[in-house]
């Protein structure tokens, strides 16, 4: 009796667990799909008043309440077609996001790889003050430092440059960088090293042969998570960026207000193209993005 | 589930000295030169004239001081902010945490799920903000076509002041609820096994088992979760500028309001002035958060 | 500037050396560059500047920038040692902050012997040109002037079967409206909603200006104002029974607009009109080659209503300033460009143009222009009734207050009243913080 009845509730239980689990999945991922079938309309039927789903030849389309549109590739070409009055297309923004994203990504890996190694292995005066310090810094809100950092860069003629850009995410990236490499190297047994410096390796050569091979996977992990930093990044690219190293988040703002109306289908196929590679990192990292967001203190 | 190990506790090994002193020094230099550098530029700034574009700046004592607290927008920025922060932190954590307690049993395609469940923490909000117009819109909106559909009258999400904030808020909940749920996840799978089995042979009912055993175990990492939310959410501004603009009564976040300050009027005098009694705030609550962080890495370590 | 900047000047110095080398190539033969908002007038102004090239051998690009973000834009790159452009297209109220805060060339002494001005519309150059408005101070040229006004749907305005219903329901010929109580019976006649149809789209974005340029129209023409522009008085003005009047019917309009009335920036109310679902919508002419282009016969225009007689009209368009940021080479080019742009042949060529609308009066009050296109006599003809927004340094503040306190008003979170006297205060606080009023 007792059993039959448990039995039930472990049935309405896992009922529940299913409606919660496909009523979320249903509302967070239809915007991704509406996404991707908004890059293949045409503007008109971008804005219709009866939702247009169903991509079908043109024949089957009937009238203006229809649900069906017929698929065109005009908002991917739109994206090589440039903006009025400016020679730059999406992919001019999209070059500088890469340049912007990928160099920034590497030298906050680099740097904080090397960081990292030093706190690990090295007994530093105040190490642990010093590294309180550094994981403080990605708490402190960039409003707090935009305004100097605006004054700073105008002084210097860093407005505008790709390289102004670079340096400032490389460095908002370094913490997270530091405390995640902290925690692979961490995980680097000493004896390893230990026994190549016994055997006559110089603390650099040791470095280069034995932690960075044994590092690979925490450098990949950190690279995405700066990435995700660097590549999603607005604010500063708006007051920073110029007209010379304007990111793609700030070509998408561009278009807000736009007096001939947004272009959706352009602005939809620029998204599908500017998060799919962030899908996919996120993807091949999936098994240590709790570790990633939490700064290395939870590992998932 | 395992934590890395305390800060400064790992390396004992090599010997300090100069050479140690190298490794980290361009780091911490950078990291001063842009973080600590400006925060003293910045408090000089809130004492002056400083405008955007205009050369040469005088002293103006407190008078920066006196109008950020003078002014109304500058309070209603941080109701607003504190409003959304509250809000967003609350819902993403309690979506988040049933989502977990749904997926936390192994069942087919858990993971593909969990997966595609994660995707919109990855996205840029600045770009998501954007096309949440397109869902929002009053005329052709999908989400309004829903609502009708059911045949409720939908509101005027941009344009009504009671459903502007809310419009900003959804967005960042679809964004960091993925978030949520994959410390919740965390957390549950940190609960002993065993204790669920003495539950079951004391034949305690599934809620107490949840209130007495699931709850406080999951706690300390539900926390810093909501810690590190709590930071990052103070920030808004992307989705914001996006929806509403940066001058919306009802919309109007301390980022926002500095936007507005800052570059549009210009008034970077004031604005340094508002940004230092806003640091003090998040410093209160940073402080906060990064002992939490550091206090939690020891116990886990320890324990582990 | 400071012994702060000076200290890290050095290094940062050693950084931009390496930032400048990409840009040193291109340095020497750059074009003289044009910022300008992303619009079809900048497209104009990059044709016509072809033939500016021809004659010269100077090169000219227009840099056209997001309208959401031109303002900021121009005014971070004002921050810089130089900027990139040698002339900006400037808004009509940045000119106090331009001329005060040492970024616009002064132009006085050159430019009444290089254009004619007598040959421009007053109004216009008040406006646009000089600061403080009627000092004889000039910072910037007339680039392209422009007023608010309507368009309307001509073919339903011409409909037999649409004429008479509204001669049965009020007793007057149905024609664009020449008062501002006319203008409201013919939004209720033309609102049906459940038909997709709407009366009217007026200007209430919440963006950067859009509210206020199309609310102080009716505020002006009600009788109230933004305050005494020689006492910065505005308690009084702004907080009258008159303005609240004013804000009380603009809001009463929103009920006969499409979804979301209450927000619709420039590029909104246009869309309004051009998706083909309502009656009347106010815009910049600017925007009525687009309009023409797109509706055809559809399409025709009014000037803005007047009450009690009175008709006041939003001021738009912009002037051309020079940097006072660039060398001096590249300011004497931008002068001869100015100059050359403003001599009566090129500014026949210019209003061929889309929305190339010039400052000459001879031109614009001749019959050759007013038949030009259907829009252009409804142009000419708000000119004389144009009025702006406070041009003084604080312009943004006292906007963005504005921006919100009337959008509160039209959201119903506060009475027209309470609105403008919360308004008003605030205004009156802003003008004497920054030295104006006494």
């Amino acid at each position: 009796m007792s059993a039959a009845r448990s039995w039930d509730e472990r049935g309405a239980w896992r009922w529940l667990r299913f409606v919660v689990l496909a009523g979320y999945a249903g509302i967070a991922l239809v915007p991704l799909l509406w996404l991707a079938l908004t890059s293949i309309k045409a503007a008109t039927d971008t804005t219709s008043t009866t939702a247009r789903f169903i991509p079908a030849a043109e024949s089957a389309v009937s009238g203006a309440a229809s649900h069906s549109f017929v698929p065109t590739a005009a908002g991917w070409t739109g994206l090589h077609t440039p903006l009025p009055g400016s020679p730059a297309t999406f992919l001019d923004f999209l070059l500088s996001s890469l340049i912007i994203g990928l160099a920034s990504t590497v030298a906050a890996v680099a740097l904080g790889t090397v960081t990292a190694y030093g706190f690990s292995r090295f007994r530093i005066a105040g190490g642990k003050d010093w590294l309180f310090f550094i994981l403080s810094t990605r708490f402190m809100p960039p409003l707090a430092v935009v305004a100097p950092v605006l004054l700073m860069y105008q002084q210097s003629g860093l407005t505008g440059t790709h390289l102004g850009l670079i340096l400032l995410y490389t460095v908002f990236n370094l913490s997270l960088a530091v405390w995640l490499m902290k925690g692979f190297i961490d995980e680097i047994p000493r004896a390893f090293e230990e026994s190549a410096l016994v055997d006559g390796y110089t603390r650099t050569q040791a470095f280069f042969r034995i932690i960075l091979p044994q590092a690979r996977t925490g450098m990949a992990v950190t690279a995405v998570f700066c990435l995700i930093a660097a590549w999603n990044e607005y604010g500063f690219a708006l007051v920073l960026g110029g007209q010379g190293a304007a990111t793609v988040p700030v070509w998408f703002a561009g278009l807000q207000g736009n007096i001939s109306g947004v272009p959706w289908p352009v602005v939809a196929a620029g998204a599908v193209l500017f998060v799919t590679p962030l899908v996919v990192f996120a993807v091949l990292v999936r098994n240590h993005l709790l570790r990633g967001m939490t700064f290395g203190t939870v590992k998932g | 589930m395992t934590t890395a190990a305390a800060p400064g506790g790992g390396g004992r090994s090599g010997s300090g000295g100069w050479g140690a002193a190298a490794v980290v020094a361009p780091a911490l230099i950078l990291l001063i030169a842009f973080n600590v550098f400006p925060l003293f530029y910045n408090l000089i700034l809130s004492f002056t004239s400083a405008e955007l574009g205009v050369e040469g700046w005088t002293w103006v004592g407190t008078r920066n001081y006196q109008r950020v607290f003078e002014r109304p927008e500058y309070s209603a920025a941080l109701r607003t902010t504190a409003l959304f922060v509250f809000l967003a932190v609350v819902c993403e954590l309690a979506l988040g945490f049933v989502l977990a307690l749904a997926l936390h049993r192994r069942f087919a395609g858990k993971t593909a799920l969990l997966t595609a469940l994660l995707i919109p923490m990855m996205l840029p909000p600045a770009v998501m903000g954007l096309y949440a117009n397109l869902l929002y819109d009053g005329d052709y909106g999908l989400l309004n076509q829903i609502i009708s559909g059911f045949g409720v009258a939908p509101p005027q999400w941009r344009t009504d002041p009671a459903w502007k904030l809310t419009a900003v808020l959804i967005v960042d909940v679809w964004m960091w609820t993925p978030f949520m749920l994959l410390i919740s996840l965390a957390a549950l799978g940190s609960v002993p096994r065993h204790l669920y089995e003495a539950a079951e042979v004391d034949r305690a009912s599934a809620w107490m088992v949840f209130r007495r055993i699931t709850i406080p175990l999951c706690a300390p990492l539900l926390a810093l979760a909501a810690l590190l939310r709590t930071t990052d959410a103070l920030k808004q501004f992307d989705i914001v500028m996006a929806i509403t603009g940066p001058n919306d009564q009802a919309t109007q976040t301390v980022s926002a309001l500095l936007y507005q300050g800052l570059f549009a009027d210009g008034k970077v005098g004031r604005g340094s002035a508002y940004a230092c009694v806003v640091l003090v705030l998040v410093i209160a609550l940073a402080t906060v958060c990064t002992r939490y962080l550091d206090w939690l890495a020891r116990r886990q370590g320890r324990g582990a | 500037m400071s012994t702060f900047s000076s200290l890290c000047r050095p290094a940062l110095r050693c950084l931009a050396g390496i930032a400048a080398v990409a840009g040193l190539a291109a340095g020497d033969s750059k074009p003289l560059t044009i910022w300008w908002a992303q619009w079809a007038p900048a497209d104009g102004l990059q044709q016509l500047s072809e033939d500016f090239t021809k004659s010269t051998g100077i090169a000219v690009k227009v840099h056209q920038i997001p309208w959401s973000s031109y303002q900021d834009q121009v005014f971070l790159a004002f921050g810089n040692k130089t900027t990139e452009f040698d002339i900006v297209v400037g808004d009509s109220q940045w000119i106090g902050r331009g001329a005060t805060k040492g970024l616009y060339l002064n132009l006085t002494s050159w430019l009444p012997g290089a254009v004619d001005l007598k040959a421009q519309n007053p109004q216009v150059l008040r406006y646009l040109c000089e600061y403080p408005g009627g000092s004889g101070n000039y910072w910037a040229a007339p680039c392209e002037s422009d007023a608010v006004g309507f368009s309307y749907r001509a073919d339903w305005f011409a409909d037999p079967a649409e004429k008479s219903a509204f001669k049965a329901k009020f007793n007057r010929d149905l024609a664009p409206p020449a008062t501002w109580a006319e203008f409201k019976d013919v939004a209720v006649f033309f609102h049906r909603p459940e038909q997709k149809r709407f009366g009217c789209a007026l200007l209430t974005g919440r963006g950067y200006d859009s509210l206020v340029m199309g609310f102080q129209q009716l505020l002006w023409a009600w009788g109230g104002s933004w305050g005494d522009p020689a006492t910065f008085k505005v308690t009084g003005k702004l907080d009258s029974p008159q303005a609240a009047a004013a804000l009380g019917f603009f809001k009463e309009l929103m009920a006969f607009g499409p979804a979301g009335a209450t927000n619709l920036d420039y590029g909104k109310s246009l869309e309004a009109f051009t998706n083909g679902s309502t009656a009347m919508a106010m815009n910049y002419f600017a925007f009525a080659p687009g309009i023409a282009k797109q509706m055809g016969d559809k399409a025709g225009f009014f000037v803005m209503p007047t009450q009690d007689g009175r008709r006041t009209i939003s001021l738009g368009g912009q002037g051309l300033s020079i940097s006072a940021k660039v060398p001096v080479e590249r300011q004497e080019q931008a002068k001869k460009f100015i100059a050359w742009f403003l001599t009566e042949p090129v500014q026949r060529q210019w209003i061929t143009k889309d929305a190339g609308f010039t400052a000459n009066t001879a031109i614009l009050k001749s019959e050759a222009f007013r038949k030009a296109a259907p829009y252009n006599a409804a142009f000419a003809d708000s000119l004389d009734s144009l009025q702006d927004f406070w041009n003084v340094p604080v312009y943004n503040e006292l906007l963005a207050a504005a921006q919100k306190r009337l959008g509160e008003a039209l959201d119903g979170v506060k009475t027209p009243a309470a609105a403008l006297t919360e308004l008003a205060k605030e205004h009156q606080d802003i003008l004497t913080d920054a030295g104006l009023a006494k």
